[in-house]
């Protein structure tokens, strides 16, 4: 299922590309909003987009995503206000799903993208403890007792 | 149990380098140090402690090494696992750690220790470097500040050489009142076109007991500067005004030269340009007596000591060394006074400032 852009009047349509992801789905950007991406602007200047760009490293959940956030950012007189709520929004997804994004915008090198779902995760890690940490990540301590009593020693200055 | 979600191997590196590096606190870099074994791995060995404190204060890159005097594990528990690679890395993430804490957490203060020198002094000691380190321009009836020697171009800069509490402070701020001649008619203002301001260290060879007006001739001689300031215009105003750093600076070394660039008053009776200053005052957060530093001549780089892991920090009114030349003045204040009431008022006017028109009528 490939996504249509917004309408174009009919005398001046809008140049688009097409992507087409791991599994096989294509989808259509306009080549403005690709241009956020700086791998697919180095293709376009370079004239290699003319036929379907394949991403083998992103799935078309994700690259439905991904087209959606270029196109609604390419958007000319939007408010800074309502696009701030719209990242927002955008990146109030499981952690799997911000996980994707950071590496499929990392791949595409869209710095926007990035650094929004970077922030994301590190807004997750910020002023918490260890503790907390385990539990947002599910992630497991791997410390003996010993070894965790010693690091909170060291690191004391940073728990008061 | 679910799947972990542990974004650090699901990321990698790169991302989640940048990711832990835009926390910006370091308590949160050295929390996340303590999640698990591959987190601590993964902070330490990539040394995001050591970056993050160097993203607050760039000064930090002339670091050769660092030393802890209190460690906390025994020669007994590093293990011979351990390399000697490892030690550092892990010895690096405390100290930076704990560094950029403490410059983010103490609350600024004063933090000259004392007035060295300036490169030129009209009336010596009278008007004298000491007498910025005063905040008011009169103490009872005489006049307190700095006069440099009157120059026929205005171009002509001048310095003042600062001593700072302790060989390592995080400076945010210096203030500085030039003097208003509240004696003189059109009450002029000999403030300086801008300021700018250097921070550094004496090189080995300077002996700090006869640091005189020649250091200043070339400073770059006598001194070695870890950091320049941008340049700061100055008002004619009779007022503190405020130079606010764009970011807090390390000053390593303990030293500050105060650059006055620029004359904008002519003294009347001499037809000279001056620069005077009432006061100078430096915010800021002493790192000592929890750091030190040791320059290593003579490559200019220098050892970053923790020499405690508590913030132990300096009393709030430390006692201002008083310097010879401040007593030599004060001795001489007090000669000229015997003097006077012994009937020899020959020497009256060297009490008062320059160009006080009305002294004579003090003592009629």
């Amino acid at each position: 299922m490939s996504s249509s852009s917004s309408s174009s009047s009919p005398s001046c349509p809008k140049k688009m590309i097409t992507l087409k992801s791991s599994d096989g789905e294509t989808f259509e950007i306009e080549e403005i909003a690709a241009l956020q991406s700086k791998t697919l602007e180095s293709m376009i200047d370079e004239n290699c987009a003319s036929t379907p760009v394949p991403l083998p490293n992103i799935t078309g959940k994700i690259l439905a995503k991904v087209v959606e956030y270029c196109t609604k950012h390419a958007e000319v007189g939007a408010d800074a206000e309502s696009l701030r709520a719209w990242d927002a929004e955008f990146v109030s997804v499981d952690h799997p799903t911000l996980f994707d994004y950071i590496l499929a915008a990392n791949f595409l090198e869209i710095p926007t993208l990035l650094n929004l779902a970077c922030q994301s995760v590190a807004d997750m890690v910020k002023g918490k403890t260890p503790d907390e940490i385990h539990k947002i990540f599910n992630i497991k301590s791997t410390f003996t007792p010993e070894e965790e009593e010693e690091l909170r020693r060291e690191n004391q200055w940073a728990f008061d | 149990m679910d799947p972990s979600v542990d974004f650090v191997p699901i990321l990698g590196l790169d991302m989640s380098f940048k990711i832990l590096l835009s926390l910006g606190d370091p308590c949160d870099i050295a929390r996340a140090s303590c999640v698990s074994r591959s987190w601590h791995g993964f902070v330490v060995s990539n040394g995001l402690s050591k970056q993050l404190c160097l993203g607050m204060f760039p000064q930090l890159s002339g670091v050769d090494h660092v030393t802890e005097s209190c460690s906390f594990k025994t020669e007994a528990e590093t293990g011979s696992s351990n390399t000697k690679e490892w030690d550092v890395l892990e010895r690096e993430h405390r100290v930076y750690g704990f560094l950029s804490h403490c410059c983010r957490s103490i609350v600024d203060r004063e933090c000259i220790s004392d007035a060295i020198s300036a490169s030129s002094t009209d009336n010596f000691p009278e008007e004298g470097i000491n007498n910025t380190l005063e905040m008011r321009d009169r103490v009872g009836r005489i006049a307190s500040y700095w006069s440099s020697e009157g120059q026929k171009k205005p171009a002509v800069p001048e310095t003042l050489i600062y001593k700072l509490v302790g060989d390592l402070c995080v400076i945010t701020e210096i203030d500085i009142q030039p003097f208003q001649a509240y004696f003189q008619t059109g009450l002029p203002i000999y403030s300086a076109k801008s300021v700018r301001f250097r921070m550094g260290y004496p090189k080995a060879s300077v002996d700090l007991d006869s640091v005189d007006q020649s250091c200043h001739d070339s400073t770059n001689d006598k001194f070695v500067w870890t950091y320049t300031s941008p340049e700061f215009p100055m008002a004619q105003e009779n007022c503190l005004q405020k130079f606010k750093f764009p970011k807090p600076v390390l000053c390593i070394g303990g030293f500050l030269l105060v650059e006055l660039l620029g004359r904008v008053q002519r003294q009347e009776m001499d037809g000279l340009f001056y620069i005077c200053v009432s006061h100078v005052r430096v915010l800021g957060r002493p790192l000592s007596p929890t750091f030190g530093v040791d320059i290593i001549e003579p490559s200019g780089k220098f050892v970053l000591k923790a020499l405690s892991y508590t913030k132990e920090s300096l009393p709030e009114s430390s006692p201002r060394r008083i310097s010879s030349l401040e007593l030599q003045r004060r001795v001489r204040n007090l000669e000229h006074i015997l003097n006077m009431l012994r009937g020899n008022v020959r020497d009256v006017e060297d009490i008062w400032d320059e160009g006080q028109d009305d002294s004579d009528e003090e003592f009629a």
